[in-house]
């Protein structure tokens, strides 16, 4: 037998679900979306670092409800993640690697530089969502059920966010334009 | 009228991106079984994706002289199963082991068993080719791409692609002949 042959005879069809081509078509359509409306991208974008970036990328998905930008991710070669970006409502963060540019993650310099505050709708649900995914709580919601206000909590590698009502911001800038 | 060709619908895509989505319903299924065969399906499933959008992206480089997309998309699906190497050396050796499985079922003659020894060491030996040999075999032989296809997919000039194709052969027969130059290990 000759060796294409041989090759020949190992292939092997992979069977796959016909579930897998439709989520791949509504990745396909929802990235050519994103081209053809270039959404408005916030002017400052914050940048976050990590000395896992993979491990913050699920946690700040399962944990806060933040969604990976799809193809923005930055991968080596080695399939390491150096860079992605990440979105919650209109604004988004970059995920980025501890030590790049000059930022530290708290977990390597042991000091939280600063603290991310994010408006949601609902505070406790929020709060019970990242408590359930293992977020440390830094501070417990003021209020509860509907009345809850705001929570802090730390992510694994000890950034601290702060998540605060809508309502909230908007009182506070009526206030201030009052 | 026929339908458009692959070529006329990425032209189109440049003014009308959504047009795109028509490559992915000719194709996307061949594409994933390419890919399922060389990493496995769950690799497979987060691959095909990042290689409609890779495409899609680059779709202004498309040689609009090509009738059909499918080889410059093999292209894509190439490059992007390197990173995956090591997935797909698990999926061939399982292979093998079907297959050398499957002889032993039918029947168990002398054919056979040679069967059983030989199918894990054509997979071991493919594993071993250098990069470009191994993708050049595999895109002939399971892929059954024409030597025009693969030097499209592999962006060559056809004789490279012949060449290429002849260094694997040969190697292939080297590693596998058991009175070969001694590149085979001992059973």
């Amino acid at each position: 037998m000759k060796p294409v042959d041989l090759a020949r005879k190992l292939r092997r069809d992979a069977a796959f679900e016909p579930a897998v081509l439709g989520r791949g078509k509504e990745a396909l359509m929802a990235a050519i979306r994103q081209e053809v409306e270039p959404r408005n991208r916030p002017t400052v974008i914050p940048q976050l670092p990590y000395a896992d970036i993979r491990a913050a990328l699920t946690f700040l998905e399962r944990a806060f409800g933040f969604r990976e930008i799809p193809a923005t991710r930055m991968e080596g070669a080695d399939g390491v993640v150096h860079h992605a970006l990440v979105e919650f409502g209109d604004s988004v963060i970059g995920i980025g690697t501890q030590g790049a540019h000059g930022a530290v993650s708290p977990q390597r310099g042991g000091i939280e530089s600063q603290y991310l505050s994010v408006a949601v709708a609902d505070v406790e649900a929020h709060y019970q969502r990242a408590r359930a995914a293992g977020a440390r709580i830094a501070r417990e919601p003021r209020g509860h059920g509907a009345e809850a206000h705001a929570y802090e909590a730390f992510d694994p590698e000890g950034h601290r966010w702060r998540f605060v009502h809508q309502r909230l911001r908007e009182v506070t800038q009526e206030r201030t334009s009052g | 009228m026929g339908a458009p060709s692959d070529a006329e619908v990425i032209g189109r895509s440049l003014g009308e991106p959504e047009a795109f989505g028509l490559i992915y319903d000719r194709h996307a299924a061949t594409v994933l079984r390419f890919l399922g065969r060389r990493a496995g399906a769950r690799v497979a499933e987060g691959l095909v994706g990042e290689l409609f959008r890779i495409a899609f992206e680059r779709r202004k480089t498309f040689d609009a002289s090509r009738a059909t997309a499918l080889p410059w998309l093999y292209g894509i699906g190439s490059n992007l199963l390197l990173k995956h190497r090591r997935a797909e050396a698990r999926r061939l050796r399982a292979s093998a082991r079907m297959v050398a499985a499957e002889s032993t079922d039918r029947r168990a003659s002398a054919a056979a068993l040679d069967a059983r020894l030989l199918f894990p060491r054509v997979a071991d030996a493919i594993e071993g080719l250098p990069d470009d040999e191994r993708e050049a075999l595999l895109l002939f032989a399971w892929e059954e791409l024409s030597y025009q296809s693969m030097a499209e997919a592999l962006e060559l000039p056809i004789g490279t692609v012949r060449s290429r194709l002849n260094r694997a052969r040969a190697h292939l027969r080297e590693l596998l002949e058991p009175k070969g130059k001694g590149r085979v290990r001992s059973q």
